[in-house]
């Protein structure tokens, strides 16, 4: 559905001419903005006084929910930072379009999230063309600001300068969860390797797992997502690098690795076998669920924390369903490892075009600096006290069980956190379901087996100017060697392919950019 | 002299010109002034620059398009989704309209023509996902009829040869009816006499469709088929892009598609612009071609 939403924004800007009136506008001056940014010069300068009327803050942010959230939350934040607050929700599914075509015609709110790592790298280059505020000399003068932890900063700076805030994520939550009712019932045990999980994948279609008699179940459910899916994952089971690795000194991108081709391999052999969905490159992430949590298959890759919601789901369908969750599967090499995230999730970068002094600036690290007291980062992360959350044994909170209701109500604002768990010492969760208690401690394991995306804080041009599009030759030729269309020959045409379209300038780039580095 | 004669007309009838204003001033805001923006796509264009402030780097991204592998590809398919428009879209509203023309039940013909209108008011979103319901391979009532008789299921979604017969099956599911109002009204206007007269001579139906309702329609066909030539490369973005996947983008990918990648999905602004503004040159010259082609044929044409 959110393609929808996507193509009616896109409608606007479809035909040239169109596009070229929004951005014949911008040229003429940014008058979108400013009437907030005379008020916000108004009243920058002493951002903490009670007393002065409420600082007006535009922000703009990517929402998760279907339905734009309640704003009792908002009510609540503003009241305590002494703000006038305006966020602009975008559906998550059509927030980089929106980022761009409000960045083309000038009309960026004065706060924006970047929504994660790819977006951010593409906005390198306007970040270089001083069109963001450097935020690195300030960030000493706030109290929580400055205990974010360096290392992260580091990892969003461009050319060691820092523009942007982050917000903290695990640095990986990948793993596998699947039926455990079902694993018991065929004896199996939790797998270990990559054969193990394809056992276990086997059985699940052939061993008649849910017991009617009918051979209508199948293993593996994927969508059309080749990182956040089941692909990424399994490939790091497989020892393959995290978008980038070093062979023989020298950076080239995964696919270039023998890894990822047996990866390839290891899929083309359930989707011949039929152990995953068959129309898996055109599935919704919805579909995807639906098909675990309909009882049709038995096991889900990709964040370990959906079991939680996979389990209420499910549970109301089939009251006998059961999850388990499992990682450190090790490959044929006899290793396992994880991709990660390099320490941060969302970001937030503050546009010059709405954002026109100094004291304006302050006055706006003073709202997320307060976003970082522990008061306020409850909050936006759990929402109110006995409404949305209890305080249970230990301190520790247990969140509503009506999940329509803090859908609606408080999820939406955990987009607006800052900082996390490691830098703010905040409220942490209790789990119920011993299945997410276990996910969770997965999480932290994962830490020991992490695999580094290599060009996290390194820099080059053509990647940020045809990467994405590159991206989806490899992406193409990816899904169609699974599919059989494709064999190594052909896959490997493909990558010569990426290579000549810009792909070597990028290996070049990148080599230049490590060896400046070191 | 003239000058003063036409000054003259335009005071004496000047609320109709007044009328006039409205439509001029939507042409002059949206259609002409935005031609300014093509500008851009002769510039490495920066947005935060501006237009007077960007580079001028002449036919570079021209250029691009030009040697850029995926060009001819995605050439090929608009031209074909667009042929396949006009040789099987296109006849299926008139026939549509003759048929029902011919319905003498009335409550049963405006029944009929209800439920092919409603389509229509259905975003392609729920059609693409209507007919992926029923196509895909995990329990989509078409192969599993396929599998219930004993033939092999067809993977719909994910293959090349699938997606044109898909792509055109959904456009008639759901513009047909749509298209038949202009020529019902058409054909709503032809002289009864006519028909009366080519009874009594002894015609049968399709002695009448062929020698009167099909001629009598002519000059409205041959102007809607101008129309949609006009519309040549507009095949639906949503749709197409809907439809498109790994697996099909050789045969799928289309100026529309395209344009949404490179431009919104990455920035690249004054490249996508180039891309639109070649598209509607092609588009620019059919409409010209088929125009004139009308005229040849003694018909009048839309200008």
């Amino acid at each position: 559905m959110r393609k929808k939403q996507a193509a009616t924004t896109f409608r606007v800007l479809c035909t040239t001419t169109l596009a070229g009136c929004i951005l014949a506008g911008c040229a003429s001056g940014s008058g979108v903005n400013e009437g907030s940014a005379t008020s916000g010069t108004n009243q920058g300068g002493a951002p903490t006084s009670e007393t002065q009327a409420p600082f007006k803050l535009t922000i703009m942010t990517n929402l998760h929910t279907p339905e734009v959230p309640t704003d009792a939350i908002e009510k609540m934040l503003e009241e305590k930072t002494n703000t006038d607050l305006t966020i602009n929700w975008v559906p998550d599914g059509s927030y980089e379009e929106k980022l761009n075509s409000s960045f083309a015609t000038g009309s960026l709110p004065q706060a924006v999230y970047m929504k994660n790592q790819t977006t951010y790298i593409l906005f390198r280059d306007a970040i270089r063309n001083n069109q963001f505020w450097e935020i690195g000399p300030f960030i000493k003068d706030y109290p929580n600001l400055s205990k974010l932890d360096e290392l992260v900063v580091k990892n969003t700076a461009v050319d060691g300068k820092t523009y942007a805030i982050y917000q903290e994520r695990p640095l990986s939550r990948q793993g596998i969860i699947f039926r455990k009712d079902w694993a018991d019932k065929l004896g199996l045990a939790a797998p270990k390797t990559t054969d193990e999980l394809y056992n276990m994948l086997k059985q699940f279609k052939e061993g008649d797992p849910d017991g009617n008699g009918k051979a209508d179940t199948m293993g593996l459910t994927d969508r059309s997502d080749l990182v956040y899916g089941a692909f990424k994952t399994v490939a790091s089971y497989f020892g393959t690098p995290n978008n980038w690795g070093l062979a023989d000194g020298k950076l080239q991108p995964e696919f270039m690795f023998p890894q990822y081709k047996e990866t390839m391999d290891f899929f083309k052999k359930l989707y011949d076998e039929g152990l995953i969905n068959k129309d898996f490159p055109v599935t919704s992430k919805e579909d995807q669920q639906n098909l675990v949590i309909t009882g049709k298959a038995g096991m889900y890759i990709g964040s370990m924390a959906d079991v939680q919601s996979l389990h209420q789901k499910t549970v109301e369908i089939n009251p006998n369903a059961l999850y388990d969750v499992a990682n450190h599967i090790s490959g044929p090499d006899g290793n396992a490892g994880i991709w990660s995230i390099p320490g941060y999730g969302n970001l937030v970068l503050f546009p010059k075009s709405s954002v026109k002094s100094e004291e304006e600036l302050k006055s706006i690290l003073a709202f997320f600096d307060k976003l970082m007291e522990p008061e306020l980062a409850n909050l936006v992360k759990w929402g109110v006290p006995d409404k949305h959350y209890t305080i249970v044994e230990g301190g520790l909170v247990q969140k509503a069980e009506d999940t329509k209701m803090t859908d609606r109500e408080q999820k939406p604002y955990e987009i607006l956190q800052v900082g996390g768990e490691s830098t703010i010492d905040m409220l942490r969760a209790y789990n119920k379901l011993p299945a997410k208690a276990k996910a969770e401690e997965l999480i932290i394991e994962n830490n020991s087996m992490l695999i580094n995306d290599p060009t996290a804080a390194l820099d080059s041009k053509t990647f940020g100017l045809k990467g994405v599009e590159l991206q989806q030759i490899i992406n193409d030729a990816t899904y169609r060697y699974i599919l059989g269309n494709l064999d190594a020959a052909g896959f490997d045409g493909e990558i010569e392919r990426w290579k000549k379209g810009g792909g070597e300038s990028i290996i070049a780039e990148y080599n230049e950019s490590l060896a400046k580095s070191q | 002299m003239k000058k003063h004669d036409l000054r003259r007309r335009i005071m004496k009838n000047k609320a109709i010109y007044l009328m006039i204003l409205p439509g001029l001033l939507y042409f002059v805001l949206f259609k002409y002034f935005p031609m300014w923006g093509l500008v851009i796509s002769f510039q490495e264009y920066r947005p935060y620059d501006g237009i007077l402030g960007s580079d001028w780097v002449g036919f570079k991204h021209y250029q691009r398009l030009f040697t850029e592998p995926m060009f001819w590809t995605i050439f090929r398919n608009t031209i074909i989704l667009f042929l396949m428009n006009l040789i099987f879209f296109f006849p299926v509203p008139i026939i549509l309209a003759i048929l029902l023309n011919e319905v003498r039940l009335q409550a049963f013909k405006r029944f009929v023509q209800t439920i092919v209108y409603i389509p229509h008011f259905m975003s392609w979103v729920i059609i693409v996902s209507i007919s992926f319901v029923m196509v895909t391979m995990d329990g989509g009532m078409i192969n599993e009829g396929l599998d219930a008789m004993g033939m092999q299921k067809i993977n719909f979604l994910l293959s090349d040869e699938w997606f044109r017969p898909m792509y055109i099956v959904q456009v008639i599911w759901r513009e047909a009816g749509w298209g038949t109002i202009v020529y019902l009204a058409a054909i709503a206007a032809i002289d009864p006499q006519l028909y009366e007269a080519s009874r009594m001579d002894g015609a049968n139906r399709f002695r009448q469709i062929w020698h009167i309702t099909l001629p009598s329609i002519r000059s409205v066909i041959v102007i809607l088929l101008i129309l949609k030539i006009g519309d040549v490369l507009e095949l639906g973005f949503e749709h197409v892009y809907l439809l498109l996947n790994a697996m099909n983008r050789n045969v799928a990918e289309i100026f529309d598609t395209y344009v949404y990648t490179a431009g919104l999905k990455q920035g690249q602004f004054s490249y996508s612009t180039a891309v639109g503004f070649f598209k509607s040159f092609v588009g620019l010259v059919l409409v010209m071609s088929a125009n004139w082609l009308a005229k040849k044929f003694g018909e009048e044409g839309v200008y």
